[in-house]
């Protein structure tokens, strides 16, 4: 076919598109993955007692905070990045205070536990319970946000699959740690990171496989 | 060029509000720039025109990603570019294989269909000896032109010139026995 035929027969299809589908599209994405996320974290886990209240204290908060803001500024990015052209912006560099803010919480514990409890603090009683339940809560919050960034166009589906990950990952952990007891910092800093990575990894990988256009 | 950015933004945002005229100018204005940046891209593929037109319905596909608050042009820069690379990676793969539904499309063209509807050996007696080897090698045997000219102590570009002529002879001789 010659490129002016197809210039032709392109632009009779010129229907206007629905305005901002991408953002509304990853709405439902994530809607829908978030409500089997909480559905197995009712049904298997559920919030622990006293939760309230132990909110009140900053390092018990901090393991909620942290993630959830690790999942809107993945999010962020994760919508960024199917724009072709759009530079991730400032956003690229904000979401390196999470890191930042996690390692200097892992440094404090560390210096303010008695050195003969930081290994207790840190193994936790939980590991076996903790990164399958961030990873498998990921999964539909993850397939959700795969399914709706198949509408957009990213240059590099890797790196999108990635952003997707991140954000699944900081959503699901935020929901997990409201049933954690481990409130040490020595603890969440280090194990709630690996479970992030692997979906991470995760998303990485599902991007370079069905993010591509 | 900041006259040509704004028509861009102008004539796509229109063509987003179902304005057929405006896209039509808008894909036309960007074709040739497409094709630019592909034979960048692609150092002179041969199948370049094929990736623009990959380019050009990707643009098509893709056109809800743009932002009307945004200028068209990095956006489309962008998918250029990644249509351009991953045909790169694709051809990569394939060794320079072409899928066969290409290749029925452009062959009546060429004249190549006169090998399955004629014998080619004896139509290939009718021309002179060294078309008759320059289409044997290329056309039979699938050797590279370079590889011919190499035998013949010929140019490419020579070989390309006489093999292009032999194929022509050969469909008007397919025709004249018809």
């Amino acid at each position: 076919m010659k490129t002016d035929d197809l210039i032709t027969m392109l632009a009779q299809d010129a229907a206007p598109t629905p305005a901002a589908p991408l953002a509304r599209r990853t709405g439902y994405g994530l809607a829908v993955g978030f409500a089997v996320a909480l559905g197995l974290f009712l049904a298997v886990l559920g919030p622990r007692p006293g939760l309230g209240g132990l909110m009140l204290d900053p390092v018990v908060l901090a393991k909620t905070l942290l993630p959830l803001a690790l999942f809107a500024l993945a999010l962020r990015l994760g919508l960024r990045s199917v724009r072709p052209g759009r530079a991730p912006g400032r956003t690229a560099w904000v979401i390196w205070a999470v890191p930042a803010l996690t390692a200097a919480l892992f440094v404090w514990a560390f210096a303010v536990t008695p050195a003969e409890t930081r290994m207790v603090d840190f193994l936790g009683h939980s590991i076996p319970v903790c990164l399958p339940a961030i990873n498998l809560m990921s999964l539909p919050i993850l397939a959700g946000l795969i399914a709706a960034l198949r509408r957009g166009a990213p240059v590099d589906p890797q790196k999108a699959g990635a952003l997707a990950g991140l954000a699944a990952a900081g959503l699901a952990t935020a929901l997990y740690s409201t049933f954690c007891t481990e409130d040490s910092p020595l603890f969440y800093s280090v194990w709630y990171s690996v479970g992030i990575a692997i979906t991470t990894a995760l998303g990485a990988v599902a991007g370079s496989r069905w993010l591509r256009w | 060029m900041p006259d040509r950015n704004d028509r861009w933004d102008d004539l796509l945002r229109r063509a987003m509000r179902g304005d057929a005229a405006a896209y039509a100018a808008f894909l036309s204005d960007i074709a040739p720039v497409i094709r630019g940046i592909v034979r960048a891209r692609t150092r002179g593929a041969e199948d370049a025109e094929d990736i623009v037109q990959e380019v050009l319905l990707a643009v098509h596909a893709k056109r809800h990603t743009w932002r009307e608050d945004e200028p068209v042009a990095p956006w489309l820069y962008a998918i250029a570019r990644y249509k351009a690379a991953d045909a790169g990676r694709r051809r990569g793969r394939q060794g320079g294989h072409v899928p066969l539904d290409d290749v029925e499309e452009v062959l009546p063209d060429e004249g190549g269909d006169v090998t399955a509807t004629r014998d080619l050996a004896v139509m290939l007696d009718r021309l002179d000896a060294r078309a008759a080897r320059i289409v044997r090698a290329i056309g039979v045997e699938g050797q590279s032109a370079r590889d011919v000219g190499t035998s013949l102590k010929m140019s490419e570009g020579a070989v390309r010139v006489a093999y292009h002529r032999a194929m022509v002879s050969l469909k008007e001789l397919a025709e004249t026995e018809d």
